[in-house]
């Protein structure tokens, strides 16, 4: 892989849990009142250092969003998801945000976090 | 009009009687058509039908111009004879004689006499003053010359002043009398004076083209007809114009280096950065396996290792050629700065700044100085020993950030901020920002200093004039980029080519002006991280991949040579003293 670039953030930062690559900032969190197949997943305004998958349509508990998986681009893992569309004009404020999984992300203090098995396997869901 | 023949057939007598136009019609504003803004009944109305009428392939151009102007070129050529028959046999006369004698005058110096004639050519009253200042100019400072003060002062004062323009020339001239007085007579050096000839040429310029046809006219279209022709070849890509007028101009595609001439496989780990020197005789290539290496170009274009040099204990992300390709610096990722020689391959100097990582490079044109951007955003200039000189604190570079300086050395050229390049002028102690709405992953500034290449997080190549106003002149867009820093270059004759690395494995080549892309070139097994072209070969294009190879292309099928370095017999040359050869193999 080449030499890689990403963006170095400035303050309380949240990382890429296997290569430490910056992702958002503690001030871009928006709610931490989500979760997907890991557990907790919080919404951010802003993430950098990612690329995007292919566009989805996703059925959530809070209805059927397009959205695309988002990498990260030092070590290629999958960190969350990105709201493309909501098709419920109530769940249009997500549109553009973007989810990361607690489970796959340091925290600003670089805590990990340990997963709560919820035995979900049908994709990802919110509160 | 009398003497005419009505006998005679139709094609006979409308050639007269368009001799007979000449004389009595001024034909300074030659229209053939009978509207003629003279505003006088021709003689004959059918002087229109003639050869009045309209040639060339859409009707476009009038016959008598086309005539005239084609006459010119062959007494400019020298053909006086082909000329003075051209206008017999076409009827078309390329000067009134009225026009013919007052040329003839001024040719002669005969200064009185050109100006009485000028006001029987029968141009308006303004063409008549600005052509007789110029003839009487001439004649003053022709009498200056040969010592005729007082007459000079005469035709200045009656002359030429009542002519009532050009008053800020007139009073140069009067200047020129106090001047040429107060010096000894002989010094006529210190007067230039024209010759006949540029006066004929600047009258020429004053009076209208139909008077005076221009000189040089025949040629000067040609030359804007061959200026079209190459401005819309976009593949052109030749050092010198072989353009013949028998066929309109057209480079193929196969002028652009498209195809592999070399792979070059020398380095232990992905390549990331290339670059020629600046006479085209060598390439510098630098790798993630802590190396960067020196190839030679041999005069048939075959590139083999000069130099492998060993020092660094960080992936080697950037190299700068002095401004006499004598020396150049190495970048270790975050690390250190070494300067070496390309004669020996020995290292003659590291640069360093305790506790910090130096993140880019560059020279002071001539030589004496080294520029760095520091992993605390700060710039540092040292002389070549060693020592700090200078610092400029402050957000003036980010961590992943190249820096270029410009080849007189008056401007240090960073990326500041995400989105911003700093352009700093040393001299004026002033900062200009180059601002982008996306945010900037490595610029390229061209070899003439006035434009800026910029690459972009959303895959985006920006070009920016970086000379007076900023602004973005041109985008270029199609290749891939997601995750790396790839670079792209200016590039081929002129510089009229762009050319960008890859996340898709390939090499992209635009047309500079107009934006189009030309060819994507195959080849590479992984990301093309930087392209370099060859400025002393328009034909010659380097590329460095994470395929750990450096790929030579060019034009014309030749068939290629994959060279695997034999470093054992080329030298390497160490940082180090204890002579460790240090290999470092890539996780793969």
């Amino acid at each position: 892989m080449g030499k890689l670039f990403a963006i170095t953030l400035d303050g309380r930062v949240y990382s890429c849990k296997h290569c430490e690559t910056h992702l958002s900032l503690a001030e871009d969190l928006m709610s931490r009142n989500f979760s997907s197949r890991h557990g907790k997943a919080y919404l951010f305004d802003k993430v950098v250092n990612v690329t995007v998958g292919e566009k989805e349509e996703r059925l959530m508990i809070t209805g059927m969003h397009t959205v695309v998986d988002i990498f990260c681009v030092g070590c290629g893992s999958i960190v969350g998801w990105k709201y493309e569309a909501a098709h419920d004009k109530d769940q249009k404020y997500k549109e553009g945000k973007f989810i990361l999984e607690r489970f796959k992300v340091l925290g600003p203090d670089g805590g990990i976090y340990l997963p709560v098995v919820e035995g979900h396997d049908s994709g990802s869901e919110e509160d | 009009m009398g003497g005419l023949e009505d006998s005679g057939p139709p094609l006979k007598r409308v050639k007269e009687s368009s001799g007979e136009a000449k004389i009595s019609f001024r034909n300074s504003i030659c229209f053939e058509s009978p509207a003629s803004s003279l505003g006088v009944p021709m003689p004959r109305s059918l002087h229109s039908q003639g050869d009045g009428a309209m040639t060339g392939t859409t009707g476009v151009m009038r016959k008598q111009e086309f005539v005239k102007i084609i006459t010119r070129a062959l007494y400019s050529l020298g053909y006086n004879r082909t000329g003075a028959l051209l206008e017999e046999e076409s009827g078309v006369p390329l000067h009134t004689p009225m026009v013919s004698r007052f040329m003839k005058e001024v040719q002669e110096g005969r200064w009185d006499e050109s100006v009485v004639t000028l006001h029987e050519i029968g141009v308006s009253k303004d063409d008549v003053k600005s052509a007789s200042f110029v003839i009487l100019e001439q004649k003053f400072l022709e009498l200056l010359q040969k010592g005729r003060a007082s007459d000079a002062l005469n035709t200045l004062r009656n002359e030429i002043t009542p002519l009532g323009i050009n008053v800020n020339e007139v009073h140069k001239l009067a200047a020129r009398v106090v001047f040429h007085s107060s010096s000894a007579p002989s010094t006529n050096g210190a007067v230039p004076v024209s010759s006949r000839a540029d006066v004929l040429e600047k009258l020429e310029k004053v009076l209208p083209p139909a008077v005076i046809v221009p000189e040089k006219r025949l040629e000067h279209l040609v030359k804007l007809a061959l200026d079209v022709q190459r401005d819309s070849c976009v593949f052109h890509n030749t050092f010198d114009s072989e353009f013949s007028l028998y066929a309109d101009h057209q480079c193929g595609r196969n002028k652009i280096p498209s195809q592999t001439h070399q792979i070059l496989q020398a380095h232990s780990d992905e390549v990331w950065f290339l670059e020629f020197s600046h006479n085209g005789r060598y390439l510098a290539s630098t790798s993630k396996d802590h190396s960067a290496i020196i190839w030679e170009v041999k005069e048939d274009g075959e590139v083999f290792v000069k130099h492998k040099l060993v020092g660094h204990q960080k992936p080697v992300s950037i190299v700068s050629w002095s401004p006499d390709d004598s020396q150049f610096l190495t970048c270790g990722q975050e690390e250190v700065i070494r300067c070496w020689s390309l004669h020996s391959g020995e290292c003659l100097q590291v640069y360093e700044k305790p506790g910090l990582g130096l993140i880019s490079c560059g020279w002071l044109p001539d030589g004496r100085g080294v520029l760095s951007g520091v992993t605390d955003k700060s710039i540092i200039l040292w002389d070549v020993d060693g020592r700090e000189l200078e610092c400029w604190k402050g957000q003036r570079t980010i961590k992943i950030s190249d820096m270029a300086v410009t080849s007189d050395g008056k401007r240090i050229i960073s990326i500041c901020r995400d989105n911003a390049i700093l352009l700093l002028d040393r001299q004026a102690k002033m900062e200009r920002l180059l601002e982008e709405d996306q945010v900037i992953t490595s610029f390229s500034l061209s070899r003439d200093n006035r434009f800026l290449l910029v690459n972009l997080i959303n895959q985006e190549i920006h070009l920016w004039s970086i000379e007076g106003d900023l602004k973005v002149v041109s985008k270029y867009k199609g290749h891939k980029r997601s995750r790396f820093i790839i670079r792209s270059c200016f590039g081929g004759s002129d510089q009229a080519f762009i050319a960008s690395g890859s996340e898709d494995s390939q090499v992209y080549i635009w047309h500079r002006s107009t934006g189009e892309h030309l060819v994507a070139l195959p080849g590479h097994s992984g990301a093309v991280n930087c392209v370099s072209w060859n400025p002393a070969n328009p034909h010659m294009l380097a590329s460095a991949s994470d395929d750990r190879s450096v790929r030579i292309w060019g034009i014309g099928s030749v068939g290629f040579k994959s060279s695997i370095a034999n470093t054992s017999s080329n030298g390497c040359s160490n940082g180090n003293s204890n002579g460790f050869i240090r290999r470092s193999f890539g996780r793969r």
